[in-house]
């Protein structure tokens, strides 16, 4: 007998709760005119089911790093495109990604500084966000996101940049005719609540890890055979890029110990020589030491691709440099002998002749189609 | 009372669904830590904070040291086939915030083991694969890789070094080693049980200090070509390279 009583007061709970749920009928027009207008978090309706993506690259790239967290999916890709492209990410619908990663410029955005909202200048140079799906060592100048969409995250907060309230961006893209439609596509969801934030990074990562440029003159010369270098690119590529037999007592390793091809940037973070301090507590900038804790890894910043470097003025974390030929410049100087400087900063004598070599060969590594490719593109325009 | 009974049945269920049915050994196996430390004349290495007097005067600190381990294996007390633990590993001390050691974890066979060996460097067979092949990631990766004739590094050694004790580590060292020539075999004897179901450890220490050539036989670092070797300029390291392979030592 209590056997029965405890099955009818668990049958009544089980009903009463399920009660509770949604109603996909409760979506539907109202049926009187007292009902309540439009729910405020419908249904979304359409495909929820989104198609594996296998990213194409060439095969003398190396293999890429996939994050089991975010899997490629078309649907994931081309909503990831949508928002990199949409100003609705950036404060008063005013603001994209795309304003500091010109696809024109190699997705970097010539200036010195990257400027945000209200024409803010932040503290550092945009960085190109070409072949990220290689990188193992974390993401930023500094290493601050270990993974590519946490580090979507910040710049939309950051008030130098688009100085949003993600509450805010969430509204906007909840409230759009398409969004919550290209969310559901992609990830399965049935309200344009469970549009979070990380669903919208996860997105904007996804386009970002499609972006591979390895189609420049340098891999048609190398890897393709189908064109050659010129005299000078080959002794630039030769004397102080690739230096395959270095002779005993050369002053250069070469600018492939850290820019190696084909990837031309090992990502990790090294003091590059740039700031002569009188102690490691005096960089301006910590670098990778303000992430890590440790002051000696202050003034260390990671070492990026030089692919399509020809387009990525002004260099450095700090845009210091405006040429090629300065950057050179200041690599053949040798830096300042700070004890945590990569020891791999030599200097090293540097005529006219190999200066305009080496810049003749890194300018070989821009990847044109890339500038122009629609996959890239702007979707809005 | 049968109210009792049920919720005694209940309970015996609920305990024998809660039973770990996912344990990854089975009978005979054990679980072993592979540590592998680095060292500067018996201290502990610790990369960029810790500087370490070189013999000769000047002082050392230390950026990188790290060096490849090929077909890392356990050699059965009873001569049978070895173990094979892993086919290549990557040993990487870079970072003043972690320790000087590296571990590994393998799942072997219990029994009786005589010595740890392994090959020092990338062994010949995947000396002629490309990084392409492999992910950032990898221990195979290209920033490894010299080129196509001079192929992966099989060590780096690198420091900045105080060469006039004013306590300026103004001199850069770079030491990068590696050909097939260079590959060594490395056999580290010592009798080691290992019982089921228990935890084992083993490591292999390196000394740096050790493959400069100690007190004896030092490697000069006041000589300019000696303090960067790269490529092709492999004979002036070689013996460090062979002191390297030599040094090592196996503690429980």
């Amino acid at each position: 007998m209590p056997y029965r009583i405890l099955f009818l007061l668990v049958s009544l709970s089980l009903a009463s709760l399920s009660a509770c749920g949604p109603d996909p009928e409760d979506d539907a027009q109202p049926v009187c005119p007292e009902c309540p207008g439009e729910p405020t978090d419908p249904l979304i309706t359409g495909p929820s089911v989104a198609t594996d993506y296998e990213l194409e690259i060439a095969e003398y790239m190396p293999r890429p790093i996939l994050d089991e967290d975010n899997p490629l999916t078309r649907e994931g890709i081309e909503l990831g495109r949508r928002l990199f492209y949409d100003k609705i990410m950036g404060r008063d619908s005013a603001f994209a990604c795309a304003d500091c990663h010109r696809q024109e410029r190699a997705f970097t955005d010539g200036r010195t500084l990257a400027v945000g909202v209200d024409g803010r200048e932040g503290r550092r140079n945009a960085m190109s966000l070409v072949n990220l799906v290689f990188n193992g060592s974390g993401f930023n100048w500094d290493g601050s996101s270990v993974k590519l969409w946490e580090q979507a995250v910040h710049p939309v907060e950051n008030m130098f940049e688009m100085d949003e309230d993600w509450a805010n961006v969430l509204e906007r893209i909840r409230g759009s005719d398409d969004y919550p439609q290209r969310f559901r596509a992609t990830y399965g969801i049935d309200r344009r609540s469970e549009i979070t934030q990380e669903l919208v990074v996860k997105a904007i990562a996804q386009f970002e890890s499609t972006i591979i440029s390895a189609d420049s003159h340098f891999d048609r010369v190398f890897f393709k055979n189908t064109e050659f270098f010129t005299e000078e690119e080959q002794l630039g590529a030769d004397s102080l890029f690739f230096v395959e037999n270095v002779p005993v007592g050369a002053l250069h390793p070469g600018c492939g110990h850290c820019h190696n091809a084909p990837s031309f940037g090992d990502n990790r973070f090294k003091n590059n020589g740039l700031d002569d301090v009188a102690s490691l507590d005096d960089f301006r900038d910590k670098g990778f030491g303000a992430v890590s804790g440790s002051k000696f890894d202050n003034g260390k910043f990671r070492t990026p691709t030089l692919r399509n470097i020809a387009l990525t003025a002004p260099y450095m974390h700090d845009g210091r440099f405006t040429t090629l030929a300065e950057v050179v410049e200041h690599y053949a100087d040798g830096g300042h002998g700070v004890e945590n400087e990569d020891p791999n900063i030599t200097g090293f004598p540097l005529t006219e002749r190999k200066k305009r070599a080496l810049v003749a060969f890194l300018n070989s590594l821009t990847d044109e189609g890339l500038l122009t490719d629609p996959r890239f593109s702007d979707p809005f325009e | 009372m049968k109210y009792l009974s049920a919720a005694f049945l209940l309970l015996a269920l609920l305990f024998v669904s809660c039973e770990d049915d996912e344990d990854p050994f089975t009978d005979g196996e054990v679980e072993l830590q592979m540590n592998f430390t680095g060292d500067f004349d018996g201290r502990d290495l610790m990369v960029q904070s810790e500087a370490y007097a070189y013999p000769g005067g000047g002082q050392l600190k230390f950026q990188l040291f790290q060096y490849y381990v090929s077909d890392l294996q356990l050699v059965p007390a009873d001569g049978g086939d070895p173990v094979i633990l892993s086919e290549i590993e990557l040993i990487r001390y870079a970072s003043a915030t972690e320790d000087n050691v590296e571990s590994r974890t393998f799942t072997v066979p219990s029994g009786d083991y005589s010595a740890v060996r392994f090959g020092l460097g990338v062994k010949p067979a995947l000396n002629n694969t490309d990084p392409n092949n492999f992910s950032a990631n990898d221990p195979l990766n290209e920033n490894e890789f010299w080129n196509a004739n001079a192929r992966y590094v099989f060590a780096k050694i690198e420091a900045n070094a105080d060469l006039e004790g004013d306590d300026i580590f103004d001199a850069p060292v770079t030491i990068h080693m590696g050909s097939d020539a260079l590959y060594r075999t490395v056999t580290l004897s010592q009798d080691v049980s290992f019982r089921p179901g228990t935890d084992a450890e083993l490591t292999v220490v390196a000394d740096i200090f050790q493959a400069f050539g100690g007190n004896s036989d030092t490697y000069d670092l006041t000589v300019p070509a000696n303090r960067r070797v790269h490529g092709g300029n492999q004979n002036v390291a070689a013996g460090v390279f062979n002191r390297l392979a030599e040094q090592f030592k196996l503690t429980r």
